[in-house]
């Protein structure tokens, strides 16, 4: 398999970003059906699905080199989106060692991990990268472990410490957000950090996951959809930098909808780590346009239906309210009210031309 | 979404002296009497330490000794504004030995910095007990330059820092001691509703 990088696209100014027809069908859609409530999604995070997404531990696709690229940017103007308390020592290598074994297995020629002992050597081809280190000695790394790794990946990552029958954020690498910040958050418990969520508390969603993840077994990592919309495929919607993303959300019209409006996918996965005991969160976000979408036509339908209907506690907190109306006139063009079956799988593999 | 049920948002029930403790210190933003604050005091036997702010320049931080009803020792100390109190605490926690007990009763910005204190000396969080009293202001973190607004008692206030105008959102930082402020009219600028007095 090879993959074909775009390294000059951008998530930003011009905003140069797009999906492949490829890039589009392997979307992990995250819609099974016509309405969408929060719930306990979650489930065992092995190779298949609806998805080639699912395949790997960590996908690599065709937007990896840029999106390394954007996030030095973002850590180059505001290096506290990367932050980890001093106690995670044993969780950040935990983190390195497991991000590099699965990307050397997974994607064998483009990285390659080679163990002597504690000796280690790493590369990284398609970002240039290649260094010999001791494993859990930091000083032989240019950066700790794991910002050293993390910056060789797409989507963030956040590092959970248990104890007292708990989860804490204590730590994590965040460039790519949907509007949630770290440098606030950190140290923060499960409920916590999930506080500014509507309706999911009064269901017991947090309590219930909870649970599951304090018992979450290493090597049986789990996974879940979440998502949001962004206006333009703008990675950074932190809430950091609102100020300066906030006012695309004025910016969509009848016109450009289509193609401003983009629907945000998060594949969560959790990894219990042998070590330390911590769980790495991994949040993969994927930027797609609505104008894309609907070339798959069971998609463009089932998601005029989702946003249609949305409750409106949940398309104010996702930020949506100002644009919804637009982009549901605009795929309500794609619906045409007929049933669809259960299910996320695009079921057609190639898609019509655009417009 | 100014006042919720978000969970970050602390929840206070009284404070009650510990009967496992070796040393109790209770830390009041104010003049505030040990009985009108604390519960378990007819029973407690470790010495208590009382420190308040007394918010004036006339006091120096010396010890005073008092008796409980129960009979056990009470030593006072009155500082002078509350970064006195919290630079001695730090002090104090840097040569603490296992068996204190802390608690903090006062403003909201007032008792997290003196958790943070705690937290920070590798205290348990069970081993420093909160309960707010007084006013309902609080201090407010901006998200976009970091700036710590003191005293917010308004739905929407200028940050001290960055000048932007920010919601001031019901999410809680313990590490920041902090709500958390959001600009109000990113999206628009100009576009926020007018200022409510809610936090008196």
């Amino acid at each position: 398999m090879t993959i074909q990088f775009k390294p000059e696209e951008t998530f930003r100014d011009d905003f140069s970003y797009a999906n492949s027809d490829a890039a589009v069908l392997r979307f992990p859609f995250p819609f099974p059906e016509d309405t969408y409530m929060y719930s306990v999604n979650i489930e065992p995070h092995v190779p298949g699905g609806p998805s080639p997404a699912y395949d790997n531990p960590f996908d690599v696709d065709e937007h990896y080199v840029a999106e390394c690229a954007e996030r030095a940017r973002v850590l180059e103007q505001d290096p506290s989106r990367c932050k980890i308390l001093p106690h995670m020592m044993a969780a950040q290598w935990d983190t390195l060692e497991l991000i590099m074994e699965s990307f050397a297995t997974s994607y064998p020629e483009l990285f390659s991990l080679t163990r002597e002992g504690t000796r280690w050597t790493w590369e990284n081809r398609p970002l240039g990268i290649r260094d010999s280190f001791t494993f859990g000695d930091a000083s032989t790394l240019p950066l700790p472990p794991f910002e050293y790794i993390t910056r060789q990946a797409q989507g963030d990552f956040t590092l959970q410490d248990q104890r007292e029958d708990n989860l804490f954020i204590d730590g994590g690498m965040v460039t790519t957000q949907a509007d949630w910040s770290l440098d606030f958050d950190v140290g923060m418990t499960f409920h916590q950090w999930h506080g500014p969520v509507p309706l999911a508390h009064q269901k017991g969603v947090f309590d219930r996951a909870l649970k599951f993840l304090l018992r979450l077994q290493f090597g049986q990592p789990v996974r879940r959809l979440n998502w949001t919309m962004t206006i333009n495929p703008r990675l950074d919607t932190s809430p950091e930098n609102y100020p300066q993303w906030g006012p695309d959300r004025t910016t969509v019209t009848a016109e450009n909808v289509g193609r401003k409006v983009h629907l945000r996918v998060e594949l969560q996965s959790l990894f219990r780590l042998p070590r330390s005991n911590a769980i790495l969160f991994g949040i993969r976000c994927y930027l797609c346009s609505i104008e894309d979408l609907a070339r798959v036509e069971i998609w463009g339908k089932r998601l005029h239906r989702v946003l249609r209907d949305l409750h409106p506690d949940i398309a104010d907190y996702k930020g949506l309210t100002r644009y919804r109306e637009l982009a549901v006139a605009y795929l309500s063009a794609f619906d045409d009210g007929a049933a669809l079956p259960t299910g996320t799988a695009p079921r057609q593999s190639i898609l019509p031309a655009k417009g | 979404m100014l006042v919720s049920d978000i969970k970050s948002r602390p929840v206070y029930e009284r404070l009650r002296l510990d009967r496992a403790a070796r040393r109790h210190l209770v830390i009041a933003d104010m003049s505030r009497p040990l009985d009108e604050v604390i519960d378990g005091l007819g029973t407690a036997t470790a010495p208590i330490d009382h420190w308040v702010v007394a918010a004036t320049s006339a006091v120096d931080a010396r010890p005073a000794v008092e008796r409980a009803d129960s009979g056990s020792r009470v030593e006072k100390r009155a500082f002078r504004a509350s970064a006195h109190l919290l630079d001695r605490l730090s002090h104090r926690l840097a040569r603490e030995t296992i068996g204190l007990r802390l608690y903090a009763v006062g403003e909201e910005g007032f008792i997290w910095n003196v958790a943070r204190l705690a937290r920070e000396a590798g205290m348990e969080a069970a081993e420093c007990q909160t309960a707010h009293a007084g006013s309902l202001r609080r201090d407010v973190f901006c998200v976009h330059c970091k700036t710590i607004t003191p005293g917010v008692t308004t739905s929407i206030a200028a940050c001290s820092g960055c000048g932007a105008h920010l919601v001031v959102r019901d999410h809680f930082s313990r590490t920041h001691a902090a709500f958390m402020g959001v600009q109000a009219d990113a999206e628009a600028p100009g576009e926020y509703a007018p200022a409510e007095e809610i936090f008196p």
